[in-house]
């Protein structure tokens, strides 16, 4: 097991920059994960730290041992690739197998021993029966799990899996993360996990990196990460419906400081809050203007105004879900308010409802993100 | 329903007839030259030169021709040398061309020009070559031994199987050696153990043709050989002699010398058709 520090990593493709300088530490014996959407770099970094991509400048240490320039073959990591990468040629079990064969370990297993070796990974991850066969005979969720088990089978200092349950069923995801938690845990191994779902980094984390073409958004704990995002961008990424994101004014009157969207959105900032929202204001078309962020669940719907930070909208649409129900706003300029109820939601839709703004989970950002609105697509 | 079924059918119908014309007509192309070595290789002198029809099938078969060839010609010592040369030049061009093909697939070495110059050997016409050859040859002492047509054979097969072996190292993804790199193999393992049995299909492929042109090469036997190392192409050629032409002879070498190829593209059919299309549907 090992500690993996990357320090300022940059990775270009001929002009185009990749990796633009990424900074992170994952201790020892720690499930770490890469969170970003598709393009930003997740793979990139997960291939230069296996050795099977060069960065371009930058240091990459294990332990203390600085490592970027050696060979895979000598970096002792497993990696279980989104793409699978069996070898065709091989059944179920010399594929899992493979790693434990290498001259370059020195194990000298028995027969019997790797036999054991590889049932005891194949059976955790149920796909003891498929042994005989070829690659080509299976489906995409047993290709996926045969690629992990073969990642797994060896005691490597790092395991560097890249989207490993991205291919299986709901069902099958599930239990694939509870045995991922069960094997980091039972072996102590250091894992670097990537993944473009917030939710399986939220549930299998230790610590986590969200990352944005190439950039470190926010580095912590899935409870920091998704309390309190430090940008709209990890706010947007994070959390289903993702954080509200209201592009508003701030107007100074003498000491009172407000923050205005429009006609129907006018809002008293106290305390603190003036502070937080003075530190990001970008000033737009000669405006002072910044980015309110809150949580789905954040926002409490009423019948009546229950603080001065209530505004009351129609309902535009309700989605009931098993334990919470959606409730959809839509403000004039046709952004989109979500708000998330706990227990099933009683007001139907046109109805119009009371929002009242948690003023402790309020957050203010500088405008990095474009949030889509009615009849346009995000990202 | 039935409306449709019964256009299909007439459609198979028309389609049969031309289908089996042509059949007909390929098989006879390649069928009639073959039979025609098989069955004059079993006539008497006689048979051989009788201008009646029937005589062409309907004949007393004879040995005879076998006998002379195995008495009066070295038959069997120039078979050897053919076996001797196609089979060693294969074998060396095959760990050549699959490592350099392997060599361009995966690193692009020489950026293309140096592919192009390899192929670019085959693209004049061989005799261009056969002079500066033929005065090197004969400076190093190299005519006339197996050994310098082996050279020869090797020289002009490389290029091919190369270029044969680069579409199918091609198709390997690079990922899955970048996998077993992590699973710790060395480059050279994974080239035995990942690589080599992913391209089977297209070594076979590659090792009949080299196979099959090395033993119908004439020329260049031709022009190196006198009687040494002279394979059995150039001593079938020379029962076209200037005075008399010996077809009973002729055809019972022709008879031996193409059993071989025949059998191993018999043998390797289903391995060729499954080479030259790999690679055309991704399994």
């Amino acid at each position: 097991m090992a500690e993996v520090r990357l320090e300022n990593v940059v990775k270009m493709y001929g002009k185009k920059m990749a990796i633009r300088g990424v900074s992170f530490t994952c201790r020892e014996g720690e499930f770490f994960s890469i969170l970003g959407p598709t393009g930003a770099g997740k793979t990139t970094i997960l291939k230069m730290i296996a050795g099977i991509e060069n960065v371009t400048s930058g240091t990459i240490y294990f332990d203390d041992r600085v490592i970027h320039h050696l060979p895979p073959q000598e970096r002792n990591v497993s990696m279980a690739f989104e793409t699978y990468n069996l070898y065709p040629h091989m059944t179920v079990y010399d594929n899992i197998a493979f790693p434990l064969r290498a001259p370059r370990w020195r194990l000298k297993l028995t027969p019997a021993e790797e036999k054991r070796r590889v049932e005891e990974i194949a059976s955790f991850l149920g796909i003891e029966k498929l042994f005989d066969r070829l690659p080509q005979n299976l489906s995409g969720g047993q290709k996926q799990r045969v690629s992990l088990a073969r990642a797994l089978v060896r005691r490597a200092e790092v395991y560097l899996l890249d989207e490993p349950i991205a291919h299986l069923d709901a069902k099958l995801k599930f239990s694939t993360q509870t045995l991922l938690k069960e094997f980091a845990q039972q072996y102590g191994s250091t894992v670097i996990y990537v993944t473009h779902d917030f939710r399986e980094a939220l549930a299998l984390s230790d610590q986590m990196v969200v990352l944005r073409r190439g950039v470190v958004e926010q580095e912590g704990t899935p409870e920091e990460v998704y309390y309190s995002p430090r940008t709209d961008f990890v706010g947007r990424l994070v959390g289903d419906p993702p954080m509200n994101l209201i592009d508003g004014e701030v107007i100074f009157q003498g000491e009172e400081v407000t923050f205005r969207k429009g006609e129907d959105f006018v809002f008293r900032l106290r305390g603190e809050l003036a502070g937080k929202a003075k530190e990001v204001i970008q000033e737009r078309n000669g405006k002072p203007m910044v980015c309110l962020g809150i949580r789905p669940e954040h926002i409490r719907l009423g019948e009546e105004r229950s603080s001065e930070n209530s505004f009351a909208l129609p309902i535009y649409a309700v989605i009931h879900e098993s334990e919470s129900s959606v409730v959809t706003f839509r403000l004039r300029d046709n952004t989109f308010l979500y708000v998330r109820t706990v227990g099933f939601c009683k007001y139907g839709k046109a109805e119009r409802v009371w929002l009242d703004f948690n003023p402790d989970w309020i957050f203010f950002y500088r405008k990095t993100v474009e949030v889509a609105k009615e009849g346009s697509s995000e990202r | 329903m039935e409306l449709i079924e019964r256009g299909e059918g007439e459609m198979n119908g028309v389609g049969n007839v031309f289908f089996w014309i042509i059949t007909f007509f390929v098989l006879f192309v390649i069928v009639a030259p073959l039979a025609w070595i098989y069955l004059t290789a079993f006539k008497a002198p006689n048979d051989i030169f009788a201008t009646e029809a029937k005589k062409l099938i309907f004949f007393q078969p004879t040995t005879e021709n076998f006998h002379r060839l195995f008495r009066e010609f070295p038959f069997w010592d120039n078979f050897l040398n053919t076996v001797i040369i196609s089979v060693s030049s294969t074998v060396v061009v095959l760990v050549i061309a699959s490592l350099a093909a392997y060599s361009f697939a995966r690193w692009n070495t020489g950026k293309g020009h140096l592919l192009f110059n390899t192929i670019s050997t085959r693209m004049f016409p061989g005799v261009v070559a056969a002079i500066p050859f033929f005065v090197m040859y004969r400076n190093l002492g190299l005519l006339d031994t197996r050994f310098g047509l082996t050279l020869l054979h090797i020289y002009f097969n490389v290029s091919f199987a190369t270029f044969l072996l680069y579409g199918f190292f091609k198709e390997i993804p690079e990922e899955l050696e970048q996998a077993a790199m992590i699973d710790g193999y060395s480059r050279a393992d994974i080239f035995r153990r990942v690589v080599l049995p992913l391209v089977r299909p297209g070594i076979a492929v590659t090792a009949v043709f080299c196979l099959v042109w090395s033993w119908n090469e004439f020329l260049f036997s031709f022009l190196f050989t006198r009687m040494a190392a002279r394979p059995v192409t150039v001593l079938i050629s020379s029962f076209w002699g200037s005075i008399e032409v010996q077809y009973g002879p002729m055809a019972a070498g022709a008879a031996i010398a193409i059993l071989p190829t025949l059998l191993v593209s018999w043998f390797m059919q289903r391995y060729i058709i499954r080479g030259l299309t790999f690679g055309a549907v991704k399994g």
